[in-house]
Order: structure tokens, then sequence, then C-alpha cells
């Protein structure tokens, strides 16, 4: 008997603070779902199936651990709102008799029943949203599944684990805040008289400063490849300073309004500037949780979006042609020989026989090898060796380069041109880089640049090097003849290679046809026989657009699903906390602005004062997260060149799309809420 | 002239569901002139806070009309009566009715900010009336953190910021203590013999033995009323005690 009682209390406590209780159960009904929903689908057969499901597979599983992170953080804010409702329930059972052991009991089961419900609820609609999930990234990566229904026990015992984990942790905390709460304040926090927030220079100013410092890291950046860490770093400090800057920077800065006595006491100025210290203390914390979460979904939404819609744009910049293969023989007596022209004749031939003909041929030699770079000088030998090993410095990063040559007469003959070169002279091309050097040494060697040339021919994998790219065009490949030839470790200096790519006007089946005969024949036939010894240092590359196509469906499809998935719960997520802000907030300025209208404001001026301040704190995270999304577009894009997105305009469009869905979104968001925060305020301000 | 006068003022209330009519006001009359003190006083439900809300136009009156200084004020339009109420008028609440946001010196400055005068003048207003209600050392610090006599007259100051016409309180010692409740008498006393008039309402018989003149209102209608004249305060406090139990046993009798 006396065992249910507390259980029972629970209960009604739930029941009875349904109004903020209730979304709490659906946040971490939402929660447990999208987790689970995660988990099973970086486990599901279809992952396996189609191209890329690997890399989709990697990602989920990452998702699901910010999901983790992101639950944990978001329940424990709800959660605390939620204990400070039920402050003054708790107060008056501690009057009535209840000890701090009972208050303990009351909350370690209301605690555990949320728990229950949470994962339950959310344990049942994973399962049978999964499904949905899965039929929705198959359709996105166009790929076929089976309707068959699965249940994940492996992810169901994860998910009860780590949910498991976080539900612990929140009523460690709970408990924790009903221990150190004295038994008055339990009774009267609701109404206590609030104490103005303190000023705190030092956290506003270190919140300035980790933003501007951010913000500098995000736009100094320009090599990609260095990006990537740079960026967790510049996140991480966004966050934090997104913090500090709500909760601490809008108190200096309502303090610094108010010391200035000729702006404060204005009529437009002083209800709102003194209330907002207020609600800033109240809000800060969440409005920054919105910021971060605006930013969040605006980089995820326009970035994967970008890849997702873009792939076309990708494709044609990494494969150049429909068909292409490239071989790389071991040394340059085969070029003397002709190896090169036998291999061109070998394709041709193959590709006559099966009946379709080639377009926009592409074929030529280059030399190619990765480089460091400092001015005009190339670095060689001993001291390129030495600067390899300080490659975990950032700096050193930024000298890499990726050269490649060619021969004037390639160049010429592709590009339709009719360039000449003295014996010491070079044209130079360089790929995300500027070379603006009058003269290269290469390898004791000076090259006097003749000109900087504005077009090159599609270079296609190449191109999408991570590390920039410079393209030197000597008037014959031959002087490099020694660097060709493999030293004692079999790798030599530069690589040569021989490349041929060409389109076919057929169908994807055809193509996949002819170039799976082509990869198959090709070293079969006589005449390359000098090919075949793989083992004497050839090897070749070889792709086919339309099976990478396929591949990079998956992956980037994948990603794009992330996105939605995400955006979905950190949306959602949104929705709760302007939902509970709301709440809160309109019942305690209820009683403010009946005695500002006792006290002569007009109703107008309430409704003006209201409509400033609910806007300004609407508003200040999306403006600020806009303000972050800009600063981390150069980044975003650094990154998402590593992905080979090419299309700049593209990225600039969807980010400004999807700011403006969003803003759509939040605006409605914020009609709705202020409309009911109206209702709340003036349903007392009337009576 | 009369600064105040109220004419066969009625009010009459319409129960939300079923129009079930309640009087509140009957037919009152009555006139304040510069420089009185009137208490009201009355049962709960005679229509004390009725009146007060008509008189402070927070609400109308069915029928009569309020003249102040000349002015009808059931004649000033919806959007210049919070301009009206800050002009000429001044509150004191029971409740105090102070903004927890702003410091003391701001919730006193609040009215006037509302009428957009300059910070200069405030200060230079607020200053003689700080040190004669003995808050000038509070004046940075929030309503949390003074005692409830002290809130109520950073209120009383509030209220005196625009030297109004007339000083409405509703049951202005209701929520203090009996220390409180002397200090704040004899600062109604003393603000005004400089000159305020002011106008009470309340059911304290000690509250209103420091007024000039007491109103009796029963059931809508002004039922009797006292004047202190050469009376010590002890003396009027038994007349009005008298009166009062008078009163009641009348309404006992029905």
């Amino acid at each position: 008997m006396r065992g249910a009682f507390f259980p029972k209390l629970a209960i009604s406590g739930i029941k009875k603070n349904g109004q903020v209780y209730y979304p709490y159960l659906l946040t971490c009904i939402v929660m447990v779902m999208m987790f689970y929903i995660m988990h099973s689908l970086s486990g599901s057969p279809l992952m396996k199936d189609f191209k890329g499901g690997g890399s989709v597979s990697t990602c989920l599983g990452l998702a699901k651990f910010v999901i983790a992170i992101f639950a944990f953080l978001f329940l424990l804010y709800t959660n605390s709102f939620l204990n400070r409702r039920r402050y003054k329930e708790f107060g008056l059972y501690h009057v009535l008799g209840m000890g701090k052991r009972g208050l303990r009991r009351i909350v370690f089961w209301e605690n555990l029943f949320s728990a229950v419900a949470g994962l339950g609820g959310g344990l049942l609609f994973g399962i049978l949203f999964s499904k949905l999930a899965e039929l929705l990234l198959a359709n996105i990566v166009k790929y076929q599944v089976d309707y068959s229904f699965r249940v994940d026990v492996k992810a169901i015992t994860f998910t009860v684990e780590m949910f498991g984990l976080i539900f612990v942790l929140l009523m460690i905390k709970s408990l924790i805040t009903v221990q150190m709460t004295k038994s008055l304040e339990l009774f009267q926090s609701e109404k206590l008289g609030e104490k103005p927030p303190k000023t705190n220079w030092v956290l506003a100013i270190l919140g300035l400063a980790l933003l501007v410092g951010a913000y500098v890291i995000a736009c100094s950046i320009k090599a990609p490849l260095t990006a990537l860490f740079a960026f967790f770093v510049a996140v991480a400090m966004v966050i934090v300073a997104t913090y500090f800057l709500f909760i601490a920077g809008s108190v200096v800065v309502c303090r610094i309004l108010k010391g200035n006595k000729k702006y404060y006491y204005q009529k437009n100025h002083f209800v709102s500037v003194s209330s907002m210290i207020f609600r800033m203390r109240r809000n800060g914390a969440g409005l920054a949780s919105i910021c971060i979460l605006c930013t969040m979904v605006l980089v995820m939404l326009s970035s994967s979006s970008c890849m997702y819609f873009g792939l076309k744009d990708t494709v044609a910049g990494r494969f150049c042609r429909d068909m292409e293969i490239s071989v790389h023989p071991p040394m340059l007596s085969d070029l003397e020989n002709g190896g090169n022209e036998k291999l061109f004749n070998a394709i041709d031939l193959i590709v006559e026989k099966e009946g379709v003909k080639p377009q926009n041929v592409l074929q030529y030699v280059y030399g190619s090898t990765t480089i460091m770079i400092k001015g005009n000088h190339v670095l060689d030998g001993r001291e390129f060796e030495e600067a390899l090993e300080g490659l975990g410095d950032v700096a050193q990063m930024d000298k890499l380069r990726y050269l490649v040559t060619i021969s004037l007469d390639d160049y010429n003959r592709i590009m339709g041109t009719e360039l000449t070169l003295g014996e010491e002279e070079a044209f130079i091309y360089a790929i995300n880089v500027k070379y603006q050097e009058s003269n290269l040494l290469l390898w004791g060697k000076e090259w006097k640049i003749k000109e900087n040339l504005k077009e090159m021919f599609p270079l296609g994998e190449m191109e999408a090097s991570v590390i920039p790219v410079i393209v030197l065009v000597v008037p014959d490949l031959s002087i490099f003849n020694p660097l060709f030839q493999p030293k004692e470790n079999g790798l030599s200096d530069l690589d040569l290679s021989w490349y041929y790519g060409c389109d076919l006007d057929e169908s994807k089946e055809k193509i996949m046809e002819v170039y799976n005969n082509l990869r198959h024949g090709l070293f079969q036939r006589e005449e390359l026989s000098f090919i075949k010894d793989v083992d004497g240092g050839y090897y070749y590359y070889s792709s086919c657009k339309v099976a990478e196509v396929d591949e990079m469906l998956g992956m980037y499809g994948g990603v794009f699903f992330i996105g939605i998935i995400l955006s979905i719960l950190f949306i959602s997520a949104m929705v709760l906390i302007i939902y509970y802000k709301q709440i809160s907030e309109g019942f305690e300025d209820q009683k403010r602005f009946e005695i500002m209208q006792k006290v002569g404001m007009t109703k107008k001026d309430i409704k003006q004062s209201i409509s400033s301040q609910v806007l300004t704190v609407f508003f200040a995270p999306l403006v600020l997260a806009g303000v972050h999304v800009a600063f981390a577009f150069p980044m975003i894009w650094r990154i998402l060149q590593l992905l080979y997105v090419r299309n700049l305009t593209l990225l600039i469009l969807i980010s400004i799309a999807a700011f403006l869905i969003f803003g759509i979104f939040y605006a409605a968001l914020y009609a709705l809420t202020a409309k009911t925060y109206y209702r709340i305020v003036s349903g007392a301000a009337t009576n | 002239m009369s600064l105040l006068t109220v004419e066969h003022l009625k009010k009459v209330y319409v129960t939300r569901f079923g129009g079930n009519k309640v009087e509140a006001l009957k037919d009152v009359n009555f006139t304040v002139e510069q420089g009185e003190y009137v208490a009201i006083m009355g049962e709960s439900g005679s229509g004390k806070t009725t009146l007060l809300n008509i008189l402070a136009s927070l609400d109308k009156p069915t029928a009569g009309k309020v003249i102040l200084n000349g002015t009808d004020t059931s004649k000033i339009k919806e959007n210049d009566l919070a301009e009206f109420r800050r002009d000429h008028l001044g509150f004191v609440f029971q409740e105090f009715n102070l903004l927890d946001t702003f410091s003391l010196e701001d919730n006193i400055f609040l009215p006037m900010v509302l009428a957009r005068k300059n910070h200069q003048e405030m200060q230079e207003r607020l200053a003689p009336i700080a040190k004669k209600l003995g808050i000038a050392e509070l004046l940075k610090k929030y309503p949390y953190e003074i005692s409830g006599g002290q809130k109520q007259r950073v209120a009383v100051a509030r209220a005196l910021m625009n030297h109004p016409q007339i000083l409405l309180a509703d049951e202005p010692t209701g929520a203090l203590d009996s220390k409180s409740t002397d200090e704040l008498l004899g600062l109604f006393s003393d603000i005004n013999k400089d000159g305020q008039t002011i106008l009470m309402v309340t059911h304290s018989v000690k509250a209103a033995s420091h007024a000039g003149r007491v109103l009796f209102i029963k059931d809508g209608e002004v039922f009797h009323q006292l004047y202190r004249g050469e009376n010590t305060r002890e003396q009027f406090y038994q007349k009005i005690s008298d009166t009062l139990t008078l009163l009641q046993a009348g309404g006992e009798k029905r």
C-alpha cells in the first residue's frame, strides 16, 4: 500500500503538469525513435546492396552519436524546465510534512516513468518508422528495396543502453536539484522576486573573442585538407561563443544601453531594455540553443542538398569523359617505342568493334607528381623529405602542390591552338591556387614562365585533387626522361601516364558493356603484350562515368538523407524550446503588464513593447545563425570541394533558399507563438 | 468649483452567462474639494472598488458622470485614457504593484517615462519626494530587496511624481504590518498637509481616522458621511467605529 504511494503521486504529478510534461515525453520518444532508426538503418541490408552504402552506413553511425549527445543536452534543458515548474508542488508537499526523502522518491518515480515511456514509445515508433525511413533513403538513392518488416534486436539493445544512461544522468541531476534547494525556496520559487542578473563582462568578452577567433579561422583557411580539422575547432568555438554571448553578452548590451540615460529613459526603450535583461537571463541558454540549431540545420540542409542536387556537375567535373583509361608505363623507353600510340590504337579498335562511335576523344601523355613549393622554388630530394616529415604542420601543408606536365604538342592539338615556346620556356596553368612568379625552379632547371594560360582541357580526376594543381606545359616531355626512370626503390620522381578518354552517345547499359569489354579485352591484345606484365611496373586506372554516378548517388543521397533526418530532429527540438519559452514567459509577464497598464501604459504601448521584445528574442538567434552561416561559408565551400562539389553558384543559391525557407517557417512559428503570448498576457490585462 | 464631482454614478455588471444583472453602484453622489483627504469605507461588496475603478477611469460607469477639474472622464476617448490617468491621477495599490524588473528608481520613473519627460526633470522631481518619503537611500535597489512598508512608500513616490490632481489609494495599508501602516498613514497626512488631495478606499478604521472626511458606502449608495472637524484622531476613530457598527447592525436587521 505504502509502496504504491510515491509512484501514484509521481503519476498524478505528470498528469497534472501535462502542459509541460507531455511535450517532454514527446521529445524523449522522438529522440529515442531517431536514435533507433539511425542505428537500425546503419545495419540495414540495404546498406550492403547499394553502391556507396558503406560510407552512408558510417555516416549514419556518426549521426547516431550526434543524436545521442544532442538528446542528452536537449533533455537536460527541458528537464530543468520541468523541475522549475514542479518546485511549487514540491514545496507544498514539503510544507505538508514530506521530507526530502519523499521528494526524492517522487522525483525518482517521475523520472523512471518518463524514461520507461520515452524508451517504450520511442522504440515502438522507431520500429514502425524505420521501414519508412529505409524506403525514403532507397528512393533518394534510387534503389529498390523489398517491403519486408524488420526488427533490429541489436539496435534495440544499444538504444536502451544509450538512453538508459542518459535517463540515469537526468535523474541524478533532478535529485541533486531537489536536494540542493531549501524548503522555503521550494515553496516560493515560482513567485520569488527575481534578482537582476549579474553583468558578467568576462564571459561576454570571452564570447566575443571566441566568436571573432572562430570567424577568423573560418575565413583564413586556404587549404581544404587542413580545413576539416579547423572546421571542428571553429564549430566548437562558435557553439561556446554563442552560449556566452546570449547568456552574458546580451545582459552586457542591455546594461550598456541602460547606462546611457538619454537612451534608456525614453518611452520606447525603457520597458523593453529593462525587461530584456531579465528575459535574456531566463532565455539566454535557450536562445543560444535555438541559434545553434538554426545554424546546424541551415548548414546541413544547404550543403547536403547542394551535394545531392549538384551531383551532375560534380560528376562532370570529376569524370570528364564517359570512359577513361590511363596507363602508367614504368619507363620512358616505351614512350620512345611508341607505346602510347599502340595503346590508343588498340582502344580505338576495340571500341570500333563494339559498333559504337567514340566522341570527344581526349588523348595525351603527361607526367605527374606531388611537390612542395616555396615561392618559385620546388623543393627536391632531401629538402622535400625533410619538409614531408613536418607535414603535421599546417603551414607545410599549404605548400603541397600536384604537378602535372604536358607537352606543348598535346596542348596545341587538343586546344586547337598554335602556341610556341622557346627551349627553356613553359606555360603554366594553376587550379585552386595562383602562380605569379616569372620563373619556376624545378629539379635544378629554371623554367621561364612565358604566360599563365587562361584555358586548359579537362583534366578529370586531377582537377578534383584536394591539393592545388599546377600544370606545366613544356616544349617536349622528353626533357624529363631521367625523372621518369624508376630509382632503386622502384619509384620515379615523375610518373608518366598515357591518358585516353571518350564519350559514348549510348544507353547506360551499352556504355557499361563497352567499358567492361574494353577493360577486359584491352590488355589481352597482342600489340599491348608489353603492358601485360603489370609486375614490371605497369599499372592502369580506368573509370566509367555511369558506374561512378551510381556510387556517388548512393553516397551523396545518403548524406542528403541524413541531412533531412537531422534537420527534422533539430527543427522539432526548436519548436519545443520555443513552446516552453512561450508558456513560461507568458505567465510570468501577465502580472507585469497588468501593473504597467495601471500606471498609465496604454494597450497600444503594451502591444508595441511585447512585439519589440518578442521579436528581438525570436529573431536574434536567426540573425546570428545567418551570420554564422555567412562566415562558415568559405569553410563549407572548401570542405564541399573535398567532396568534389564544384558549383559555387548552386551552393550560394541553395544556402539562400534554405535560409529563406527556414525564415518563413520561423516567422510562422513566431506568429503562432506571439499570438499565444498575447492571449496569455492580455488575458490578465483585460480582466 | 470642486476638484472632483461624482454625479448619479451607476454601475451595473452583467454576468457572462444568463445575463444576471448585479448593481454594484446604484446612485453615488459626492464632491471632493482641492486639498481634501477623503476616506471611503464600506463592507466587502459594497461597491468601493468599483467606485475607485471608475474614478480611476479603469472602468466605465453605466450612468452618471465623474468630473475631475472640469473634465468629464467618461467623455475621454479610450486611447487617451491612459494618458489622462498618467497626467492627472496618482495610484497607490494594496499590492504595491511594483515591477520586479525595474530598480525602485525606475519604478518611480515609469509614469514619467511614459509621459516622455526627460531624465533630468525626473531626477529633479524625485529628489524632494524621495527625501520626504525616506527612500532616498533605497533607490538603486530592486523590489525583492526591500520590505512591504518600503515598497508601499516607493509606490507612493511613483504616484506623486506627476503631481497628480488627486491621489487614489486602494487599501494602501491592506498588506502592511501595523508599524508600516502607521508610518504610511503618517506620510499620507504629511503630504495632504502639503496640499495633496487624497481619496482613499479602505476598510481599516485606523486608516480612515487619518482622513478629514469619511464617506460610507452601502449597497451602492453613499449612506453617510463624517467630517473630522475639530475632533482628535481618537475621537474620530470612535465616531467612525460607531457609524460602522450602526451600518452593520442596520444591515443585519434587514
